[in-house]
C-alpha cells in the first residue's frame, strides 16, 4: 500500500514537471511584451476598442499608431501581424512607426493586427519562440507568432467557420485567421471583432488606402505581389512597374476574387471607402518541404531542399544560395509601400500622402533592418509602448 | 459564454481523471495513462496552452 501510494506521488511529481517544463516557456512567450518606440512622428497612440468596444480587456485589442501631417491631405492605414508567422509586414509597420515623419495627410499604423496571434506558437512545426534582429547597438528581439488567434482567447472552433454576412463556408481554423473575418461585427467570434475595429476605424477616418503586409511561401502562386481588387489595381499596377523599373525588383500584382470571401483585399473595399492592397513578400520558412524551422531560416531564408526544388522549377519565384533573406523581404515591403502613397497622390491629388524618414528596398538591403529600428533603453521618456 | 461552458466541461473531465487517478490502485499503465490525458487540459485551465 505504501508502495503505491509512493509510486504515485513520484508519477504526479513527474506529471508536474512535465507541465512546467512545457508549459512555462509558452506562458512566458504569450507575456512577453515587445517595446515599440514612437517615433518622430507619432502623434497619437490609439486602442483598437476605441473604434471596436467588444475588443475592450481581451487579447484581440491592440494599439494604432497615429502619424498626422502639418498639412492636411488623405489616409492611409497599414496593418502587420495580420498573419503572425509573417514578421515582414510587422517589422515593415514597425519601420513606418519608429522613422517616418508625415508630412501631407495621416497615416494610422497597426504592427501587431491580430495581437492574440502574435502570442500564439505552432509546436507541432517546432516553430521557434521569439527571433531576434541584429542592430547596430545590439538586437531587438520579438515574439514568433502563429497564422492564427490563440485558442486561449477564442475557444471553441466550429466544425465549418460560416463567413459573416455572406454566409460562404470556410475552414474551422479560418475562425481564428484575422484574413478570413473581414468585414466582421461588433458582437461576433474575438476575430471578427478585431476586423470590425479596424472596418470602422477606416469609416470613421475616412481612410483612403489600406494596406495589409503579408509573407508567402515561395511554392504559393500567390506570392511576391501586390493583391488588389478592381478598385485598387490601376494604383497597385503602376506600383508594381514602377518598382520593378526603379528599383529592380519583381513585385507582380494578382487580382482579388470576388467570390473568394473574408481577405482584406476584398472586403474593405466592398465595406468601405478604402482601397485595400494586400503585400506578400516570399517567405521560404512558411514553406513545408524545408529543413528545421530555425531563427536563422527565417533571417536568411536559406534552405537546400528550396533550392534543390528550385531547380526542378517547382518554385514561384527566383530562389538561389542567396535565400530570401529578411531585408529583402522587409525592403520590398517598403518601397511598395511608399510607391503606393505616391501613385495615390498622383491620382487624387487634392488628398496627397507624402511622408519622409523611410527607407526603400536598396537601403533596407543594403544596412540591413535593424538600421532602422530604434534602441528602447535610449528612447525618451513615455515614448516607448510594450505591446 | 460557449467558451467559458467549455472552461466549465474542461474542469469537470480533470476532476473525473483525477478523481480515477486517486481511487486506482492495481493497474499502474492506467495510472500514467491519467496523467497523460490531463496534460493539455491543465494546460489550457491554467491558460499556458
Amino acid at each position: 500500500m505504501k508502495k503505491d501510494t509512493l509510486f504515485k506521488a513520484a508519477l504526479a511529481g513527474a506529471f508536474i514537471g512535465l507541465v512546467v517544463w512545457g508549459g512555462l516557456p509558452l506562458f512566458r512567450h504569450r507575456h512577453h511584451g515587445v517595446p515599440i518606440v514612437k517615433g518622430p512622428g507619432v502623434t497619437a497612440v490609439l486602442r483598437l476598442s476605441e473604434f471596436s468596444p467588444g475588443l475592450k480587456g481581451t487579447a484581440g485589442d491592440t494599439y494604432v499608431f497615429v502619424l498626422q501631417g502639418k498639412e492636411p491631405g488623405g489616409k492611409a492605414l497599414i496593418m502587420g501581424n495580420t498573419h503572425s508567422n509573417e514578421p515582414e509586414g510587422m517589422l515593415a509597420a514597425l519601420i513606418f512607426i519608429e522613422n517616418a515623419v508625415v508630412e501631407k495627410g495621416s497615416l494610422y499604423v497597426i504592427p501587431f493586427f491580430n495581437n492574440s496571434g502574435s502570442r500564439n506558437t505552432r509546436p507541432g512545426d517546432g516553430y521557434p519562440l521569439y527571433f531576434d534582429v541584429p542592430t547596430d547597438w545590439g538586437s531587438r528581439r520579438f515574439r514568433f507568432g502563429n497564422r492564427d488567434a490563440s485558442p486561449l482567447d477564442q475557444w471553441p472552433d466550429p466544425d465549418v467557420y460560416i463567413h459573416y454576412p455572406d454566409r460562404q463556408l470556410l475552414s474551422f481554423i479560418d475562425v481564428r485567421n484575422t484574413n478570413r473575418t473581414w468585414p466582421g461585427r461588433p458582437d461576433g467570434p474575438l476575430m471578427e471583432r478585431v476586423t470590425f475595429g479596424a472596418m470602422e476605424l477606416m469609416r470613421r477616418e475616412k481612410i483612403d488606402v489600406a494596406v495589409d503586409i503579408h509573407g508567402a511561401e515561395t511554392m504559393f502562386p500567390v506570392t511576391n505581389c501586390i493583391v488588389a481588387p478592381e478598385k485598387s489595381v490601376k494604383i497597385a499596377t503602376l506600383a508594381s512597374l514602377t518598382v520593378k523599373a526603379m528599383e529592380g525588383f519583381e513585385n507582380h500584382v494578382e487580382a482579388s476574387p470576388a467570390g473568394f470571401r473574408g481577405l482584406s483585399h476584398r472586403e474593405i473595399g466592398d465595406h468601405g471607402p478604402a482601397m485595400p492592397f494586400l503585400l506578400e513578400a516570399p517567405i521560404p520558412f512558411l514553406d513545408q518541404p524545408t529543413g528545421p524551422k530555425t531563427v536563422k531560416f527565417l533571417l536568411d531564408g536559406k534552405d537546400p531542399f528550396l533550392l534543390s526544388l528550385s531547380r526542378k522549377k517547382k518554385l514561384f519565384v527566383p530562389y538561389d544560395e542567396s535565400g530570401w533573406p529578411l531585408e529583402k523581404r522587409v525592403g520590398q515591403n517598403l518601397s511598395v509601400t511608399l510607391e503606393i502613397f505616391r501613385q495615390f497622390s498622383k491620382k487624387t491629388a487634392d488628398r496627397p500622402i507624402a511622408l519622409r524618414g523611410v527607407p526603400r528596398y536598396a537601403d533596407v538591403v543594403k544596412n540591413g533592418v535593424g538600421r532602422f529600428l530604434a534602441d528602447p533603453s535610449k528612447a525618451a521618456a513615455g515614448a516607448v509602448v510594450v505591446n | 459564454m460557449i467558451m467559458i461552458a467549455y472552461y466549465v466541461i474542461t474542469a469537470f473531465v480533470l476532476v473525473l481523471l483525477g478523481w480515477n487517478f486517486v481511487r486506482e490502485t492495481k493497474r499502474r499503465d492506467d495510472l500514467v495513462l491519467y496523467l497523460l490525458v490531463m496534460i493539455p487540459l491543465v494546460l489550457r485551465l491554467l491558460r499556458w496552452k
